[in-house]
């Protein structure tokens, strides 16, 4: 099989990962289940980075993501000791969240695949996309924004602190 | 052929939406944000997607800031959770019925 | 490049950025010098405080007139800049006051309460500036998550809990919302500089996804700026919170998300604005009527102004729907309006919240009730809280009347009569409910005749905003000559 080829089963499988696991986070009743179906996605999420020649990108988001918040999650919910199958998962608005998140998807998908119709992402690797020109634009170009969201990790430290804790 | 760019796009509408239906029904709060992370995570997909097919990094440095931003709001979240629970012994949202419009 | 040429010619207009620096610097030194004050003292983070917000006016006021960009575009200082700068140190120097005798009585953490609080403050001053999606972004997170922190600050109440998770789930669906928007933005036009995006989004040939885009990034704000229908965590979270940072979240929190909204559309999107102006006209009439109707009903003064700043809210997204870049003048006098009619919101939102603080530090009620004969007990606070009532009213007066008017005139020089006919409508809504406090304190007799003394800080504090606010009814000039200048 051809390059090509192997790009469009991986990305199949994935995407068939990503869905299932996807649905599951919705519908089971155990929130530890979820959590662990939730990181299949997100893995899943990273393949389909690697797929699109970003693999600093895809690291990063099995460490921060799957390594950092899924696991903090997990304490949360251990923390707050949330029901594992308890009747009370749901409200009752099922129904209508669900014709209002198909709705969303419709749109938006029909949108998108007629918007980019034709068009290929390119199999080559194009010249600016290492992980060295993500580090040099981060801190030219995006070196504002860089610095503000430092403070943001600041503030949201300090808050977290003074609000979890015991007094 | 290859794949076409837009299938990686209807797929991240596709976790958007999902996240959607779960942010909208689900009562533990932690769960929630679960939903939140996945359309955090439907975005990025959609960064990196534009960033290959513009072919220059701009979207995958938007990945990095929406994963800083989504990681101070899990801590301030999960603080805010921690205390409810410890003094309602849940981390429920029953009044917080995202759907009352 | 060795060192002293680096000095010589800096690649980075500090000077430029300095308004930024010197409130993050402040930040900073806030939360050092809690570290080592001791439980006593902890109050004087609040002058400290204050003397950094002032510096950072002092930066303002140095770069007055210039106009300058830095970092490849990323941050532009003009008129528009500097103005909402100002506007926010402003805003941090009453909720201050507001917040001294609150948070130094209570059992609250006051050093991070000054730390977030200027981390807040920091986000409105960088988003001022902002030319680029990124740090538009990232500002404005800046802004609501401290805001969230400070929300959930009244621990030992399960109502500021609420308040917070609410105020936190909301932020974050918003945010996500928001995201997506301009994610397909970046994808039609492979940039994040704002000029970039609206040479390139005129250029692009698929509406539909345009209008998507625009959208997804229009209804983010309006969480954030909390536009009916996506209004209902603000009186619960307004409520919920110490009433201080509710004051702050009404003003800093939503100007915000305007200067945020406003840069977005007068610069990034106004190409393609016959696509989204009719969401905009939808958008305010429902959000000034809604916001009335259910005002008519308040019994609490602070859920009261909650729905009046939504109401507010609603006449700012007038001059949103009037954008029309074909016709230079009109798109002028829209931004020209809702920069006048924010300045002079941000500062009698702020009076009605002081006045509202003060009342409640000594009578300990928040209900309306409450307030008859205000103005047997305490002629001062009565006086002062008709006169913010009277401005929110848009009554002469006060400056709030010039407010309503700006936009109303833009309204009709942009020929959209429909909608100046709705909020002519609204302002007579609004004025029954503002007018029927102001009747209770002066007409209706008190129930104890117990009179209220008001902290100096506070009804200095009143007394400057309230001396504002007639002064620029009599001699609008002050504003509109800076609005002017501030094109976008």
């Amino acid at each position: 099989m051809s390059a090509e080829t192997w790009q469009q089963v991986v990305f199949w499988i994935f995407a068939l990962l990503i869905t299932g696991a996807g649905v599951l986070v919705v519908t089971t009743r155990n929130v530890i289940h979820a959590a662990l179906w939730l990181v299949g996605a997100l893995m899943g999420a990273a393949a389909m980075y690697v797929l699109l020649f970003a693999e600093f990108v895809a690291w990063v988001q099995v460490l921060v993501y799957v390594g950092a918040i899924v696991v903090l999650m997990l304490f949360g919910l251990m923390l707050t000791r949330a029901p594992i199958g308890s009747a009370e998962f749901d409200n009752n608005q099922r129904p209508l969240a669900a014709l209002c998140a198909a709705a969303v998807f419709v749109v938006t998908s029909v949108i998108l695949i007629g918007a980019f119709e034709g068009q290929e992402i390119n199999f080559a690797r194009t010249a600016g996309t290492s992980t060295e020109s993500i580090g040099t634009a981060i801190f030219s170009s995006y070196v504002w924004p860089f610095e503000v969201v430092s403070i943001l990790l600041l503030a949201a430290l300090v808050g977290a602190v003074v609000i979890a804790r015991r007094d | 052929m290859s794949v076409p760019p837009g299938y990686y796009l209807a797929l991240a509408g596709l976790m958007f939406s999902v996240g959607v239906v779960g942010a909208l029904t689900r009562r533990n709060a932690i769960v929630i944000f679960m939903f939140i992370e996945l359309m955090l995570n439907a975005i990025n997909l959609i960064f990196v997607t534009f960033s290959r097919m513009w072919g220059h990094v701009d979207g995958q440095i938007l990945v990095f800031f929406v994963l800083v931003v989504a990681a101070a709001e899990v801590v301030v979240g999960l603080a805010i959770i921690l205390v409810i629970s410890r003094r309602r012994g849940t981390a429920n949202v029953d009044d917080v019925s995202l759907l009352k419009w | 490049m060795d060192l002293a040429q680096a000095i010589a010619q800096p690649s980075v207009d500090w000077h430029a950025l300095s308004p930024d620096i010197v409130l993050a610097a402040a930040a900073c030194m806030v939360l050092i010098a809690d570290l080592f004050l001791p439980e006593e003292s902890k109050w004087l983070a609040m002058p400290l405080s204050a003397a950094g917000i002032l510096g950072t006016l002092a930066a303002v006021v140095s770069l007055a007139g210039e106009h300058r960009t830095t970092l490849g575009g990323a941050v532009e200082i003009d008129t528009f800049a500097l103005v909402f700068k100002g506007l926010f140190c402003v805003i941090g120097l009453i909720v201050l006051a507001m917040s001294f005798g609150y948070f130094r009585s209570g059992r609250y953490y006051q050093g991070e309460y000054y730390f977030l609080m200027l981390c807040s403050l920091l986000g409105g001053v960088v988003i001022s500036s902002a030319r680029e999606l990124v740090t538009l972004f990232i500002a404005l997170e800046l802004i609501s998550i401290p805001a969230i922190i400070m929300t959930a600050l009244r621990k030992a109440d399960v109502k500021s809990n609420e308040a917070a998770l609410k105020f936190f789930l909301f932020s974050v669906l918003s945010t996500a919302v928001m995201l997506y928007g301009m994610s397909l933005v970046y994808g039609i036009t492979g940039s994040t500089k704002l000029d970039e995006i609206r040479s390139s989004i005129a250029s692009s040939a698929d509406e539909p996804l345009v209008v998507l885009s625009v959208i997804f990034v229009v209804i983010g704000f309006a969480f954030k700026i909390s536009a009916v229908p996506f209004h209902f965590w603000a009186p619960d979270t307004y409520e919920g919170a110490p009433s201080p940072v509710a004051a702050f979240l009404s003003t800093a929190s939503k100007i915000g998300g305007f200067v945020g909204l406003l840069v977005l559309m007068f610069r990034a999107f106004p190409e393609v604005a016959d696509t989204w102006r009719p969401a905009f006209a939808v958008l305010a009439t429902l959000t000034m009527t809604v916001g009335n109707l259910i005002a008519l009903r308040q019994q609490h003064i602070i859920r009261l102004l909650a729905y009046s700043g939504i109401a507010q809210s609603g006449y700012v997204l007038v001059t949103l729907a009037l954008i029309d870049p074909s016709r230079p003048e009109a798109n002028a006098q829209a931004l020209e309006s809702a920069i006048v009619y924010l300045v002079i919101y941000g500062i009698m939102d702020l009076g009605a919240f002081a006045a509202a603080v003060a009342f409640a530090r000594k009578t300990g009620t928040y209900f309306l009730s409450d307030y008859a004969g205000l103005w047997r007990r305490s002629p001062v606070l009565a006086t002062l809280m008709a006169g913010f009532l009277l401005s929110l009213a848009g009554t002469p007066p006060m400056a709030g009347a010039w407010a309503k008017l700006f936009v109303f005139a833009a309204a009709i020089n942009s020929e959209v009569y429909w909608l100046a006919a709705v909020m002519g409508v609204n302002a007579v809504i609004a004025a029954w409910y503002y007018l029927a406090v102001v009747k209770r304190m002066f007409l209706d007799s008190p129930e104890v005749d117990e009179p209220i003394e008001v902290p100096y800080l506070l009804r200095a504090t009143m007394g400057v905003a309230a001396f504002a606010l007639l002064a620029v009814f009599i001699y609008p000039a002050f504003i509109t000559s800076l609005a002017d200048r501030s094109l976008l």
